[in-house]
């Protein structure tokens, strides 16, 4: 199973360090210094517009989507009742993707499970980033004890081993949507915890939070309100990144067999049967949801990669 | 120093502490009932009842759980139903498998990203910065299982220029000694992993170049390859740091995929197969080494760090 | 034999023996295919290739001597068990057809050139005589001999049967409750050649000798002990053991634990004394097991072949690379899973030949009668017909399949052909596939069908006992997980359910899961939650070869796992083993389990294992002929150049 770790960061080292990624900037002007260049929004949206990788990949976002969603508006086909007598056919005449062991037809089947998969990766994606955001916000901004609890509660989330728990889980109970994209936020939400508790852990020490403080501040203000805001940079790129290892373990999950149950169309199911009968040169099978699964999770990377240039090239024109 | 190291490990019998406490609670919800899963549903009543009585099976489960403990502490990391051996043996055979496939992975995965993440960041937005991340998003982006079998598909079965299994020796040397066999699991392994290196490595990089200190030592008319192995790369092996201690515990687990598919059983996959055969204390005795090697990568890392900054202080 | 899992490993033992015999214990002459019914012949033509079937490869060249070869294990079915009184949990054919028998042949063979028949030529014992009207059955042994100079005789029988009687239901995988041994009264070994046995009652000796007496291996006096302190004994002093009680059951607990550490197997004094054509040379902890010839063999031929590798593999995936990307030469003879069958002709390219034989078995799934919620519906008998009539086995066969499969429907196999079914017992009426016909079924019994929506019961008292007004039919189906062709067989199985108004909510487990879930219960019990579970695979006959009904569908029987229970089965399953005329009980019992499905029957592959499409045999291997029931003789075999 791959490890989820996102495209940099370095979310392993002790934020005493001091992060390795100057990140720790005041983006919003209340009640601390002023931005140099003007709207940092607009530089950030400029950078990453000017980002061609990053362009590339928010094109083929929208495309997925519309294809798995708006598709079988146009392409409809029937993926609950397998046709016996039109397996294993090659694409051409009424399947331009030919059909796979069940005679479903590829095209639309991929449509069907590009809706999970995008429904699972987003859901997924920004749940878990908020869920760490909060815990990493609340760990870093105390410290200390409390920090010091936090912190071993998401050491021991990473020791156990992410297999072990879908295995369990899928010998519990059947896997639906919903408890599929439970577990997979219980095992993401620990890399953005970290992330932000790091920045959290710096920002707490700027002046004008400790200036809040002093005036008689509350926390769960200054969290909000202060702190939150300023790790913006890091959440977006988090977020990106936890899509993209979102689909791609549900992805590896379906190989194994600990996805989702699977007469359900999905692109890793698809990617996994197919490889049983790559043998046969049964092709249409096995590259089409091979090519749809990496394009999107390349996507994501990039618009994500693109994201954290785009935030440090904030900083540098500081 | 000290300090921090006897902190840091009070910190991790703890964090191992919680990792058996989570996997035992786990497991005893599993349906399912392990004298019936071993004796086979043949077995009369009083035989389950007897195996139920001698294992303590039916004792409250954290009586059971200090049993556990117990033995965990003597070394004693339990029995395998499956294959009639201590957890101890299975793993004695299949983990210098997985080290070697592991270990060698992991080299050849450093070797090329960090050259290659340093290169990026020095020609930031350059032909090479551009196909390099594109190759590595790549890479990064597929499953493993599918790299693997493309790879057997054209390399050993439409070509035969290599071995579609990975060496069968039981020991470390052998497996050594057979490196035709060992190309396309360490490769394939390899190719994901130095995609996300490199990623960090260029990151990291870029990040390092923007230090002060560079612009100074530039400034001093250091020439460039100082510049860059001096500064940069000792500054950048943090990164590396946390990379290596990340990626120990997944030689043990991470390479399920390659073990399944280049026939190749090593402890990820006695791990999948335990618990598809419910063979409960397999389970238990990998998840407790993986939780212990994680923690002690985790130590290892954070050590390095110290050693490496004298900046970082506990 | 047992549960025939996909890849041959058990979980536990049910013999399912049925009777056919025509004669008084006939050898090897087959009378050849069911020429009676067409309508059987015609479903059940076997794709067949000729090669290697009925007679053994014979491939051109000169016969060399030595030789390795190398046999594939089935994916995770390593050898875990090597003492051949093997208990329920260590029933399998990893453990005993391709390691046990090859060093400690049981007394009696069957099964060669592909006939599942009992083969006197590769037998310990001769011919059994039935004497004191069928009672009494006195056989007599040939002169073999131990490895350790001992020779085998009856007293090996006696120190066997002495140990089984003490515990037989832990011990013994092939144990059905009031059967062997407990239908044995006593048995002798007047001299070192003769062993004696006296049945409680005066059964068929067919039955007898297929099912009964292929319970017996002479084991060593050397494992005679309790402790491996103990010196090994050498010959009868009158007072070993096993002679008490108490002590035979001592000496198996020592026997079997030795038996599970497969770390000693090969350096051990006990495993070490063989008198089959080979003994274990070595074995690692993956499971690879190196066996070479016993010179001391006592039968013929004696191997010429100078090794034996058993290799282990994670998946079939695994199984299928090695095959493309080394070869022959590096895999001698290999099981090829189904979904490789458009394969065949590349394989064979590179120098195999692909042995489409299956093994005596046949491929069910069972529905359980007593779960409190569906129970009262399965078990109507109009229900299970109908439900059969939603398999579409000839289009699964097709579609998933690759034509490596033959439809079933009824617990007598379709093939290999044997000498001892009647033509009439075989499934003669291909379980028709016919949504119409099960509509018919459940209308005419007052369910008011809706193709696409839910049937209900509108007339209870035409439902059955136990079904409401109004009651619809719902349940879940679990199946055994990572089998691609179970997993769309199921789905269209579902699919065809929805259209007569049957709402079938699949689920999938591993294989072991499954078939610890299946168990026979009571309704009030927690474990009679399960209301369907298809493990994939079916029975293969062993130890017991003839397939009778006792151990599946007599109440109350080991692995009756549905609680399937009609008065007329259990009368015919009965008779059966006393019967005069075999032939025309078996028939009755076959026709009717097939009237009156107890179990769900689905298609049977080709293969030792479930899901395989044949046995891959390299060319230059001589001497290879597919055992019917999956036994292995590699002492014939031969490499050419």
């Amino acid at each position: 199973m791959r490890s989820s770790i996102p495209g940099s960061g370095t979310e392993n080292a002790p934020a005493e360090a001091g992060d390795r990624k100057p990140v720790d900037v005041d983006v919003l002007p209340e009640g601390g210094e002023v931005a140099a260049t003007g709207n940092p929004w607009a530089v950030v949206a400029r950078t990453f517009a000017q980002n061609r990788l990053a362009m590339f990949g928010v094109g083929v976002v929208v495309v997925v989507t519309l294809f798995s969603f708006i598709g079988p508006l146009f392409h409809p086909t029937d993926q609950l009742n397998p046709n016996l007598l039109e397996v294993h056919l090659p694409p051409g005449g009424g399947h331009l993707l030919g059909t796979d062991s069940q005679g479903f037809d590829i095209l639309g089947r991929l449509m069907e499970g590009g809706k999970s998969s995008i429904e699972v990766g987003l859901a997924v994606g920004i749940i878990a980033t908020l869920i760490g955001l909060i815990y990493g916000a609340v760990s870093g901004f105390f410290g200390g004890a409390v920090d010091g609890v936090l912190m071993r509660v998401v050491d021991v989330g990473y020791a156990i081993p992410v297999v072990f728990l879908f295995i369990f889980m899928s010998q519990l109970v059947t896997p639906s949507l919903t408890l599929l994209i439970a577990l997979l936020v219980a095992v993401s939400w620990l890399i953005p915890a970290r992330l932000v508790r790091g920045e959290t852990l710096s920002l707490r020490t700027r002046e004008y939070v400790q200036a809040v403080q002093v005036m008689g501040g509350r926390s769960w203000r200054i969290i909000l309100r202060h702190i939150v805001p300023n790790t913006i940079g890091t959440i977006m790129v988090t977020v990106t990144f936890q899509v993209a290892n979102a689909i791609l373990t549900l992805a590896v999950l379906q190989y194994l067999g600990f996805g989702l149950p699977p007469s359900t169309p999905t692109w890793g199911g698809m990617l996994s049967e197919g490889t049983t009968y790559l043998q046969d040169g049964y092709w249409w099978q096995v590259y089409p949801p091979l090519f749809i699964i990496v394009i999107t999770v390349v996507a994501f990377n990039f618009i994500g990669d693109a994201l954290q240039d785009a935030f440090d090239v904030r900083l540098q024109e500081r | 120093m000290t300090g921090y190291i006897i902190r840091r490990l009070g910190e991790a019998i703890i964090v191992t502490l919680g990792v058996t406490m989570i996997t035992f609670a786990l497991l005893h919800l599993l349906p399912g009932n392990l004298a019936h899963d071993v004796l086979g549903p043949r077995a009369s009543p009083q035989e389950l009842a007897q195996f139920t009585q001698q294992n303590g099976l039916n004792r409250p489960i954290y009586v059971q759980y200090w049993l556990f403990l117990e033995k965990l502490l003597h070394g004693n990391l339990g029995y395998s139903y499956q294959y009639n051996r201590s957890v101890d043996s299975l793993l004695a055979s299949e983990l210098p498998r997985d080290l070697v496939l592991g270990g060698l992975s992991l080299i050849f995965a450093l070797l090329i990203a960090i050259p290659v993440g340093v290169a990026q960041a020095v020609r930031r937005n350059g032909v090479l910065d551009y196909t390099s991340t594109g190759v590595s998003f790549l890479l990064y982006s597929m499953p493993q299982y599918a790299i693997a079998l493309l790879l057997i598909q054209f390399l050993s079965i439409s070509f035969h220029v290599l071995p579609a299994e990975a060496p069968q020796s039981s020991s470390a040397l052998g497996m050594l000694a057979h490196p035709a066999g060992l190309v396309l699991p360490v490769a394939s392994l390899t190719l994901v992993t130095f995609a996300q290196f490199s990623r960090y490595m260029r990151s990291s990089a870029i990040d390092t170049l923007a230090q002060d200190y560079i612009r100074t030592a530039r400034a001093k008319g250091l020439s460039e390859r100082l510049v860059l192995w001096r500064h940069l790369l000792r500054n950048s092996l943090v990164t590396v740091v946390t990379l290596v201690g990340l990626s120990i515990p997944l030689v043990i687990t991470g390479t399920l995929i390659i073990e399944q598919v280049f026939n190749f059983p090593g402890a990820g996959l006695e791990y999948l197969q335990a618990t598809l055969s419910n063979d409960y204390e397999v389970m238990l005795g990998i998840t407790v080494l993986v939780g212990v090697v994680t923690v002690l990568g985790n130590l290892v890392a954070d050590i390095g760090y110290a050693i490496l900054d004298p900046r970082i202080r506990y | 034999m047992q549960k025939l899992a996909r890849h041959g490993v058990a979980a536990s033992a049910a013999v399912l023996v049925m009777v056919l015999a025509a004669a008084c214990g006939s050898s090897s002459s087959s009378s050849g295919n069911s020429s009676g019914s067409s309508a059987a012949s015609a479903s059940a033509s076997l794709p067949t290739n000729g090669a290697g079937l009925t007679q053994p490869t014979t491939p051109a060249g000169t016969r060399l001597s030595g030789g390795t070869v190398f046999f594939t294990e089935g994916p995770d079915a390593a050898p875990n068990y090597i003492f051949p009184m093997y208990s329920p949990q260590v029933c399998s054919t990893a453990n005993n057809n391709q390691l046990e028998y090859m060093m400690y042949r049981p007394l009696y063979w069957y099964g060669n050139n592909y006939r599942p028949n009992i083969d006197y030529d590769y037998s310990i014992g001769e011919q059994p005589q039935f004497s004191d009207g069928n009672k009494t059955v006195t056989i007599k042994l040939n002169s073999w001999k131990w490895s350790n100079g001992e020779p085998v005789t009856s007293r090996d029988l006696v120190f066997w049967m002495n140990m089984m009687k003490a515990s037989p239901a832990t011990e013994w995988c092939g144990y059905v409750p009031g059967y062997f041994p407990d239908n044995v009264a006593s048995y002798s070994a007047p001299d070192p050649q003769t062993f004696v046995l006296h049945f409680t009652k005066d059964y068929n000796p067919t039955w007898v000798t297929y099912d009964e007496l292929s319970q017996l291996t002479p084991i060593p006096l050397a494992w005679d002990r309790t402790s491996l302190s103990q010196p090994a004994p050498t010959s009868d002093n009158g007072h070993l053991p096993d002679t008490t009680k108490a002590g035979a059951a001592a000496v198996y607990k020592f026997l079997d634990g030795e038996a599970k550490k497969p770390g000693s197997w090969a350096t051990s004094p006990l495993w070490q004394v063989v008198d089959g054509p080979f003994h274990l040379q070595s074995f690692t902890t993956a499971g690879e097991a190196t066996l070479v010839p016993n010179p001391d063999y006592s039968g013929s031929p004696k191997a010429t072949i100078s090794k034996l590798v058993e290799l282990p593999f994670t998946s079939e995936t695994a199984i299928y690379n090695q095959l493309r990307s080394a070869g022959p030469s590096s895999l001698t003879v290999a099981n090829l899973p189904s979904q490789y069958a458009p394969q065949i002709s590349a394989l064979e390219a590179i120098g195999y030949t692909d042995n489409k034989a299956a093994s005596y078995s046949f491929n069910y799934f069972p529905l359980n009668l007593h779960n409190p919620k569906v129970g009262p519906i399965f078990s109507q008998m109009y229900f299970r017909q109908a439900f059969q009539h939603l398999l579409d086995q000839q289009g699964w066969i097709k579609a998933f399949l690759t034509d490596t499969a033959i439809p079933t429907c009824g617990p007598v196999p379709d093939a290999p052909p044997s000498s001892l079914v009647s033509a009439a017992s075989i499934s003669f009426t291909p379980c028709a596939f016919s949504t119409s016909a099960a509509q018919q079924l459940l209308s005419s019994h007052g369910w008011k069908v809706v193709p696409g929506g839910t049937t209900t019961c509108q007339n209870p008292s035409l439902c059955g006992a136990g079904i409401t007004q109004g009651e619809g039919i719902s349940f879940t189906l679990d199946y055994e997980s990572g089998v691609v062709s179970v997993q769309n067989e199921m789905n269209d199985l579902a699919a065809q359910a929805k259209k007569v108004g049957i709402n079938i909510n699949l689920t999938t487990h591993p294989f072991g899961t499954v078939i610890s879930t299946a168990v026979a219960c009571q309704p009030s019990q927690p474990t009679c939650k399960w209301q369907a579970e298809n493990w994939g695979a079916g029975w293969i006959y062993g130890p017991s070869y003839l397939p009778t009904g006792e151990q599946l569908f007599a109440p109350g029987a080991v692995a009756n796992y549905g609680s399937y229970n009609d008065a007329s089965t259990t009368q015919l399953i009965s008779e059966v083993t006393v019967a005069s005329n075999e032939t025309q009980e078996l028939d009755a019992y076959a026709q009717n389990v097939s009237q009156r499905v107890p179990v769900v029957f689905q298609p049977t592959s080709i293969g030792t294992y479930q899901g395989d499409a044949g046995t891959l045999v390299a060319k230059n291997l001589g001497g290879y002929a597919a055992n019917a029931l999956g036994l292995m003789n590699p002492e014939d075999w031969y490499f050419t150049r």
